[in-house]
């Protein structure tokens, strides 16, 4: 698998992490909790299986398997005006088990709508989505949205929040505490267990709504410009503590963003869409080396070059634009 | 908040009980009329209202009355309330029954349903069941429709079915404008409760006031009045303090209105 290959040698030698919220042994105890509970919730035989799963080292030499696949997908809004307007138009996408992968492009795109189409949310007017192998008809555990709204339970406190997942799924409530907490600390927001949504600033209501979403163990996580609304220092700090995590667990991730910086530092793959109707323009893979960290890859005249190429096509299509 | 400004703020409401009542003890020396005895006169008059064991088991009867037409109310109007705040079908259905039944007075309905059934209970708890629903009916279309989607999506993302949201998604995202027509439902259930014993007198607390107003016994209607209202503002108060305990979490502090907490 193409991610695993990039991240050379970083295996399962614990990181020394940069994001400051974040520690290597937190992520460990998370991921013997996380066996222990499935330990309890499944007896024996699953438990093989399940913790292997999880500890999957990085560089297995499985073959890439698509995890989703989007098939020739449109999507028509019908608006106010009674007009139809074609928000995606005849978008086919695969997405391989363990890649990050970024949607990029200009506001109204479809970029968001594609997100839903995903996760379940919204049915594709044409076309079909399916993950692994299945058509999608609605929203699962398998997949994990997190929204730029947030979106969090305001009458939960923090570790309500963070909970709610893992109860819903059954875990017992002991369980399911003891995870949400380990999950709490490794986002950084240790001493904010009991506090409500409305007490919290946005970058902290962001790492909840993180935090809320991975405690249910989705196989896909679908962040729709997740550090969008953060001033620039938390997003810098965000972006390291989401690497940091998906280079511990390899989930896959679908990432929609405005920024190509923040889909370059992060991503395998770049989907670069464009405008009326919703396209793929390009698909771009990011050949740079994992574990990335930040204060290295600004430096590195391949990162360089990779932004540069992508704002050009930017500008090459806002020339375009009429035109389309 | 300084604790003498918070002192102040608690102790507000009981000057203005006391500046009404001292505006009416000197209107009704300032009248001298039969009808409309002293703010004293009327006050002595209240303990032997509450020490009479009839008079208790009246207002209890009314009480009872109240409690169940405002629980009955709550129970068919919350959940009513969001399912059409959450279903456009069943606000289509409802909202023009609705749209026809708020502006009638609920008290006018009372003589067809006393024809019905009767000058019983079960007339008088069903007009105050229809005058509390409706505010709770709107208060909770409102709350349910105004509830983020993306909170829905993220609850169904976590595997809860669409029942599951409504109750444990909807219902407590909602609360607290469900709650501040439930507020209104207890005042508009006080006020109905009067009007019903009005209309069909037999017990209950406005069949005791209504009854002295006919024997000419008017410190005892005053005292009744001063009763009810009470009643009124402690159940208000009571409420109040239920109310924003449940809420906490979606209120700034400092904006509850008429609050006495
Ligand atoms: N529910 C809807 N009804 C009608 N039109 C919609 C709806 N949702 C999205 N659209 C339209 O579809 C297009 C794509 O919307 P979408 O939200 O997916 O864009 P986006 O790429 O996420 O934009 P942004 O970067 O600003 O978030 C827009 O033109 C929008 O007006
Ligand atoms: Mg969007």
């Amino acid at each position: 698998m193409k991610a695993r290959q990039n991240g050379r040698g970083s295996n399962d030698a614990p990181h020394v992490c940069e994001g400051d919220g974040l520690s290597g042994r937190f992520l460990a105890k998370l991921v013997l909790l996380n066996v222990r509970a499935s330990e309890t919730r499944y007896g024996m035989t699953v438990v093989a299986a399940r913790s292997s799963e999880w500890m999957r080292p990085v560089t297995s030499q499985e073959p890439a398997s698509a995890i989703i696949e989007i098939d020739r997908v449109s999507q028509v809004f019908q608006t106010s005006a009674r007009k139809d307007h074609l928000a995606l138009s005849d978008i086919s996408l695969t997405i391989e088990e363990g890649a990050f992968v970024s949607i990029l492009g200009p506001s109204g795109c479809g970029k968001s709508t594609l997100l839903y189409i995903v996760g379940g949310f919204v049915s594709p007017t044409s076309g079909m989505a399916k993950i692994k192998g299945h058509a999608i008809t609605g929203p699962g555990p398998d997949r994990g949205p997190v929204f730029q709204e947030f979106a969090l339970f305001p009458w939960k406190t923090v570790l309500g929040n963070v909970m709610y997942g893992p109860r819903q799924q059954g875990v017992r409530a002991a369980e399911a505490e003891a995870q949400s907490r380990a999950l709490i600390e490794m986002v950084g927001l240790k001493g904010y267990e009991n506090f409500y949504p409305k007490e919290l600033s946005g970058g902290m209501k962001q790492r909840v709504a993180l935090a809320r979403t991975l405690a249910y163990h989705p196989e896909v996580l679908l962040m729709d410009e997740p550090f969008g609304a953060l001033d620039a220092h938390t997003r810098t700090r965000l972006q390291n503590d989401l690497l940091t995590i998906w280079e511990r667990d390899r989930k896959t991730v679908l990432f929609v963003t405005h920024s190509v910086d923040e889909a370059v530092f992060l991503s395998d793959k770049v989907i670069m869409m464009s405008k009326s109707p919703g396209r793929i323009r390009q698909v771009i893979d990011i050949d740079l080396p994992r574990p990335r960290r930040r204060n290295e890859l600004l430096l590195d005249p391949r990162y360089q070059k990779y932004v540069v190429d992508i704002e050009r096509m930017f500008d090459d299509s806002d020339e375009a634009g009429p035109a389309l | 908040m300084t604790s003498s400004a918070a002192m102040a703020k608690r102790a507000a409401p009981v000057f203005a009980c006391i500046g009404l009542l001292a505006m009416w003890q000197v209107a009704s020396l300032v009248l001298k009329n039969d009808s409309f005895p002293t703010a004293i006169e009327a006050i002595r008059a209240v303990p032997s209202i509450l020490g009479d064991k009839e008079s208790l088991i009246n207002i209890f009867a009314s009480l009872r009355r109240m409690a169940t037409g405002f629980g009955a109310a709550m129970l068919v109007s919350i959940p009513l309330g969001l399912l059409m705040g959450r279903s456009a079908a069943v606000a289509a259905f409802f909202n023009p029954l609705l749209m026809v039944i708020y502006p009638v007075p609920k008290a006018a309905l009372m003589p067809i349903i006393m024809l019905w059934l009767g000058v019983g209970d079960l007339t008088k708890t069903l007009v105050i069941f229809l005058g509390v629903s409706l505010p709770v009916i709107y208060h909770s279309f409102q709350g349910a429709k105004a509830v983020q989607e993306k909170m829905l999506w993220s609850g169904a993302a976590m595997g809860l079915s669409p029942l599951q949201r409504l109750v444990r998604i909807v219902l407590p995202a909602a609360l607290p404008e469900i709650l501040t027509g439930c507020r209104t439902g207890l005042v508009l259930a006080l006020i109905t409760m009067i009007t019903s014993e009005m209309i069909a007198r037999q017990s209950g607390a406005g069949n005791i006031l209504f009854n002295a107003l006919d024997m000419g016994q008017y410190d005892t209607v005053f005292a009744m009045i001063i009763i009810v209202g009470a009643m009124g503002i402690c159940l208000d108060a009571i409420f109040e303090r239920v109310r924003a305990r449940l809420v906490r979490w979606s209120e700034p502090q400092f904006d509850i209105p008429l609050s006495f907490s």
